[in-house]
């Protein structure tokens, strides 16, 4: 059974392991994934650890779903308090890991301590052991796991690795499996370097038995149909993520030149058609791959096709590489973005944060804040495809002044440049924004003004806004589970309504965290995908467990208060542009140059954007600083937290 | 995939508004319905008259590339000046 996966504590520091069964009552609070490990790190973590000291925990997790009979459930979630943002840490990647995991007994992990040498950990058939890794140190992600899989002489062994860049302590280093599957975004691989941990190597074969396994099966197929049959899905399946910009450069909606323009013009080179044409010509048809039980395979194959790294493999790229390594560096050639995207896989390192930290520099060194001296006579101009690359490995390996800064993070490295270089940081709560620009549609600006891990697109932002749904469609939508009968307007420039959109996308991202579930076989990019309604059954089929969707937004709301508890803890509040839950001040003074004509001036009205974020901690039951009330904490069961009941 | 069988979950019941074959325009406030036909380069939307280069998933299924540029820049310079928003200085830029 699914609820008979176990949690183990391992204590790098004394070698110490020891093998929990999970409560049932806290699996109806938290269901597992995010959720559990939300309750876990409020728990386990004194308030003002260091991150990277040996007291930060690092929570490793499968959804409950995790390797059952239900599809897209190949998600794990790591969580640490960040050395990022030094708030909350929480990344979620694909692959095969998580599910290897729960076929060798668990479904989580707490891992405490550090090691006084580099070591890894083998987690086989319900026993885990803490092995050597001098011999992988210095290896990068593929090497590694490659290299694990060689000494233990088992080719099917999955592992969640660090590269170079977790090792150097990079503060926006990933956890990494297979090519490219990255838990990134908030400094896992960092925390990981931190403990000497190089890699955590599982390999299992034991049963995970379903409660309700040929009704499971028959209902599966229902949701299969449901997500081959829509038309996002299908596109991702043909060109990847890298499909969403075609709309978004069509109406101007990227990043470019950091944040100078919205729109990346006359970047033929790095659409998706043309990366595809790449993918397709290096690796032939049959190029696009998947993750574990999912049916979209939306990752490409490809090799580099050109250049110095020509004939080198990698997978990807992602809608955020071509952000990262294309719009926002101005950086139009398709063959800086793949070896852009093939350097961090392989360091481990985020993509998104290491191209918008690159591309805030070249904006100060046009503006003459920084010069030849910080960048030790690199020429760091936008468009300069070899500089872009060059502090790449500069970060990674904490090479010169500007390497070295950045490697720190953005808040950090504008305290050493100084000057106005922060006016120029497009980032919240310490992490940078994905490429996208949010000026002109209101609730995604909310949406990332507010996310619990900073900056980020995956947390909470309805993707739908911009679809101009009928707002009957759209009650249909967001009046469940929970009724809703305040203002919701179809119109993506309003402020109407937009603060609930949020938190209902809020709590559904959740939900899909803690069931293990990608978020692409939700109410993400498509309209018509599963969401509350259509999870209890499937939970219940598989893991016998009985809920109604409402109690399932109840957990959703009920784990992301836990992690507002623990960014409150460390520090959050509201109007703090370093950790609050606002925006940098160009979102509000400077308006949108290019795209479509409405577009076009558009900037985000401070006035109402604060009313939004107002209207934001109401439905959350927060006060007017951010800060859930006693009430809510009651009305969820958390009022006596940390409980330490695991 | 609701809990009862007999009834359509929110998700099932708007996959009536799927479309296929067509495409909406991708100026957001417009968003008007186009279908273009079998093999088509490029499209313009006969409501807000933005232009774009089309790609095809496959024979049937049509999607839009991106904006057709030159028409894109101009419209984009018209509504600037009408705007009074700060013209680009697009001068610096690699095309």
């Amino acid at each position: 059974m699914a609820l008979d996966r176990k949690i183990a504590y391992i204590d790098l520091t004394t070698g110490e392991i020891e093998i929990k069964p999970i409560p049932l009552q806290l699996r109806k609070k938290y269901l597992g994934g995010r959720g559990l490990d939300a309750y876990l790190l409020y728990n386990h973590t004194k308030k003002g650890c260091d991150p990277l000291g040996p007291g930060n925990a690092l929570l490793v997790s499968g959804g409950i779903l995790c390797a059952t009979l239900a599809s897209a459930t190949a998600r794990t979630h790591f969580m640490a308090k960040s050395p990022l943002t030094g708030l909350l840490g929480s990344t979620n990647m694909g692959g095969f890991f998580a599910p290897e995991l729960a076929w060798a007994g668990f479904h989580h992990l707490v891992i405490k301590g550090k090691a006084e040498k580099p070591v890894y950990l083998w987690i086989n058939n319900g026993k885990i052991e803490v092995r050597d890794a001098a011999a992988l140190w210095g290896k990068t992600t593929t090497d590694t796991q490659w290299a694990i899989r060689k000494e233990l002489n088992d080719e099917e062994i999955k592992s969640a690795v660090i590269g170079p860049a977790g090792e150097n302590l990079v503060r926006f280093a990933n956890v990494m499996t297979g090519i490219k599957n990255a838990g990134g975004r908030s400094g896992i691989g960092a925390v990981m370097g931190s403990k000497n941990l190089k890699a955590i190597a599982v390999r299992g074969t034991m049963d995970v038995k379903i409660a309700h396994p040929i009704e499971a099966l028959e209902y599966n197929k229902k949701f299969i149909d449901q997500i081959v049959s829509s038309k996002v899905n299908q596109t991702q399946g043909i060109l990847g993520t890298p499909f969403i910009w075609g709309a978004t450069n069509s109406w101007g909606g990227i990043r470019t030149r950091n944040f100078q323009y919205n729109q990346c013009e006359y970047a033929d080179d790095i659409e998706p058609e043309r990366i595809d044409e790449i993918a397709e010509e290096t690796m032939g048809p049959y190029h696009m791959v998947s993750c574990f039980a999912c049916q979209v395979h939306c990752r490409a194959q490809y090799k580099i096709p050109s250049g110095p790294y020509a004939g080198k493999y990698d997978e990807g790229p992602e809608y955020t590489s071509q952000g990262a390594f294309g719009a926002e560096p101005d950086c139009k050639n398709a063959e800086t973005v793949l070896v852009g995207n093939h350097l961090v896989d392989q360091y481990g390192m985020d993509n998104l944060e290491t191209g918008s930290l690159i591309s805030w520099a070249m904006e100060l060194y046009e503006l003459g804040i920084i010069g030849s001296k910080e960048t030790d006579g690199l020429d760091l101009r936008f468009g300069n495809d070899e500089a872009l690359i060059e502090m790449i490995h500069r970060i990674c390996f904490r090479k010169s002044f500007i390497g070295d800064a950045l490697a720190d993070g953005g808040i950090p490295a504008s305290k050493k440049i100084g000057k106005k270089s922060f006016d120029y940081l497009i980032q919240v709560k310490g992490m940078s924004n994905l490429h996208s620009d949010e000026r002109a549609t209101p609730s995604l600006a909310l949406g990332i003004a507010t996310g619990s891990r900073g900056s980020d697109h995956l947390r909470s932002r309805p993707a739908i806004d911009l679809y101009h749904l009928p707002e009957d469609v759209l009650r249909k939508i967001y009046g469940s589970p929970v009724p809703y009968d305040g203002p919701l307007s179809p119109d993506h420039t309003s402020y109407e309504g937009k603060a609930w959109m949020v938190f209902w996308q809020e709590n559904c991202y959740m939900g899909v965290d803690c069931l293990g579930i990608c978020k692409y076989h939700t109410l993400f990019l498509g309209a018509t995908h599963p969401n509350f309604e259509d999870w209890p059954k499937v939970l219940y089929l598989n893991t016998g467990l009985e809920m109604t969707p409402k109690e399932i937004w109840e957990i959703a709301e009920r784990s992301y208060n836990i992690e507002r508890l623990f960014n409150l803890r460390e520090g959050l509040k509201r109007d703090d542009l370093e950790k609050g839950d606002t925006l940098n001040h160009r979102y509000f003074d400077e308006p949108c140059l290019r795209g479509a004509p409405d577009v076009i001036g558009a900037k985000i009205d401070r006035e109402k954007f604060e009313k939004m974020i107002d209207e934001y901690y109401v439905h959350h039951g927060w006060d007017e600083n951010g800060v859930p009330t006693a009430e809510t904490l009651k009305r969820l069961g958390i009022d006596e937290e940390p409980s330490h009941l695991l | 995939m609701s809990e009862n069988e007999k009834k359509l979950s929110g998700a099932e019941s708007l996959r009536k508004t799927r479309t296929y074959g067509k495409f909406r325009c991708h100026n957001p406030s417009c968003m008007g319905r186009m279908q273009p036909a079998a093999g088509q380069k490029t499209i313009k939307c006969p409501a807000c008259n933005m232009e774009f280069r089309m790609a095809w998933v496959k024979p049937d299924f049509p999607r839009i590339r991106g904006p057709v540029w030159n028409v894109n820049r101009e419209i984009a310079e018209k509504v600037r000046a009408d705007k009074g928003a700060v013209p680009p200085t697009s001068k610096k830029e690699k095309k």
